[in-house]
């Protein structure tokens, strides 16, 4: 049985006016949701309210993730530190999962090291693990980001658009990553996308959000096509 | 619609400029001939500059091969140099944590106002008045002057600083506070590469700053080559202080001009290695619309 990370009850979203209002659902370990709706509609703001950065308007998260590093966040923007190399922002990732005493010693962590540079080769940047991140392409950050959060190993993912900006094959390395990620760990990802096609091939739900309300949709099994 | 905006306030702006202006009551007759006293000043008292400063006193007696190093240019400058670098030193190691806590993307308001005012008042006080505490405190000499320009620089200094804090991109703030990292973690692994550049910039800023005004805190006794100006000026040899100023000035183009290539590895874009070396006196637009031409 799948254990919940989270839900919520009755939670209405948005900053002056609603944009979700009264909704529930509930996130459980292995699920892949994809959420779907056009710009502005509130997909963004639905992530930022649940990692804390914005204050429901009414109802409430319970959220069954206690352990410091168990949320996992990829921005549309990435939130990488240029002025850091391709490893430096990776061990990030696992800095968050290590107590914070010990993460300002972290770098000279042989199994630290290990960990990052696993994240940085299963997302084919080996070549440019030293490199500045500021100095990469637009689909070479989105690995990066990624890779960052394989390193953190989450409970739960929230992405918002990551796989924008990378080419075919990328898609598919990123995705099978994540997979076998998911897969290994027990872990759930809510994705904010917006090519329906991607949803339906990766995703065992899509959460539509439409005349502020959150509608689910149950389309089968999560990475059907999507090879390990 | 904007263009008329901006001739309206351009207007108001003059207007106003002019009638504060008239406020200041002045007898402008006494300015007459004022140019003429400055050339009989310049001629009569200035000039040529008196370079015996650039020879060896007669007492220390000079135990190296150049006398130059021991002169009172050479040591003064050199004193300041180092009242400067160390002040600089800890100014910015005192500053980093205090900015940390001034930045209001970082602290709470509360916090933010309280260091934001404490970095006004240590700026409020300009480095001569800091000086003249220290000296009545620690007495004459160049330990005064570290002091003075070590609070004054944390004053400045710890203001530049948590304003580049608060211009970087919130998404990396967010994204990682997000993951579950603490304030203290944000601090270090987020921020201060962030804003590396910017910090580091505004170091290399604040050494040139505390060696220009190295020169004016030794006026009241703090050390460095304004003590040596100061006496000059007590006793009218106002040759020897010309000479001294000419090689204060040399002294900050040559730091300029290195601070300038140091920077330049901290530029974004790079581009501001090979940048011709009369741009250390021109501003950079000046520079760059010659080039175009």
């Amino acid at each position: 049985m799948a254990e919940v990370l989270l839900s919520s009850r009755d939670l209405s979203i948005g900053y002056e006016s609603a944009l979700i209002e009264k909704s529930n659902f509930e996130i459980k370990e292995g699920d892949v949701i994809a959420l779907l709706g056009p710009s502005g509609i509130g997909k963004t703001t639905l992530l930022r309210t649940i990692f804390g950065a914005v204050e429901p308007l009414e109802g409430s998260i319970l959220s069954n993730i206690q352990r410091r590093g168990d949320l996992g966040f990829i921005p549309q923007r990435l939130g990488l530190i240029g002025n850091m190399s391709v490893a430096s922002n990776v061990l990030n990732g696992v800095r968050v999962k290590r107590p914070w005493y010990q993460s300002l010693t972290l770098g000279l962590s042989s199994t630290a090291k290990e960990q990052v540079s696993t994240a940085i080769s299963s997302l084919g940047l080996e070549d440019q693990s030293e490199q500045l991140v500021r100095t990469l392409s637009g689909g070479q950050q989105r690995r990066v980001a990624t890779a960052r959060t394989l390193a953190q190993n989450p409970k739960l993912i929230l992405a918002d658009e990551f796989l924008g900006e990378l080419d075919e094959d990328n898609i598919e390395l990123v995705l099978s990553s994540i997979k076998k990620m998911l897969e290994a760990n027990n872990s759930a990802i809510l994705m904010v996308e917006h090519h329906e096609d991607i949803a339906q091939k990766v995703a065992n739900k899509i959460w539509r959000i439409e005349n502020k309300t959150l509608i689910e949709q149950d389309v089968g099994d999560a990475f059907e096509e999507v090879s390990s | 619609m904007r263009k008329k905006i901006f001739i309206t306030i351009s207007m108001l702006l003059i207007l106003i400029s002019y009638l504060t202006f008239n406020d200041f009551k002045g007898d402008w007759a006494l300015r007459n001939g004022g140019l003429d006293n400055l050339m009989t000043f310049f001629h009569e008292s200035l000039w040529p500059p008196d370079w015996s400063v650039l020879q060896a006193r007669a007492y220390p007696v000079c135990e190296r091969d150049i006398g130059l190093f021991c002169s009172i240019a050479w040591t003064g400058m050199i004193e300041t140099i180092k009242i400067a670098f160390v002040a600089t030193v800890f100014g910015f190691i005192i500053a980093l944590p205090i900015s940390s806590l001034a930045a209001s993307n970082l602290a709470p308001p509360l916090v933010s106002l309280i260091a934001r005012t404490t970095l006004a008042g240590m700026r409020s006080l300009p480095s001569i008045i800091w000086a003249i505490l220290f000296v009545v405190v620690v007495g004459f000499g160049p330990f005064a002057g570290v002091l003075a320009m070590t609070f004054y620089t944390i004053g400045y200094l710890g203001k530049l600083q948590f304003e580049a804090i608060e211009g970087i991109q919130n998404t990396p703030l967010e994204a990682h506070r997000a993951m579950g990292m603490n304030r203290l973690e944000i601090f270090i692994f987020v921020v201060i590469p962030e804003s590396a550049n910017n910090l580091i910039s505004h170091m290399m800023f604040m050494f040139e700053y505390n060696v220009r005004h190295g020169t004016v805190i030794g006026l009241v006794g703090a050390g460095g080559i304004g003590w040596h100006i100061s006496n000059y000026l007590k006793f009218l040899q106002y040759e020897k202080v010309l000479a001294l100023l000419i090689v204060i000035f040399l002294t900050v183009v040559i730091i300029d001009l290195s601070s300038q290539f140091v920077r330049s590895f901290f530029n974004e874009n790079n581009d501001s290695r090979n940048k011709s070396w009369f741009s250390v006196f021109l501003p950079a637009n000046t520079v760059l619309s010659i080039k175009e031409e």
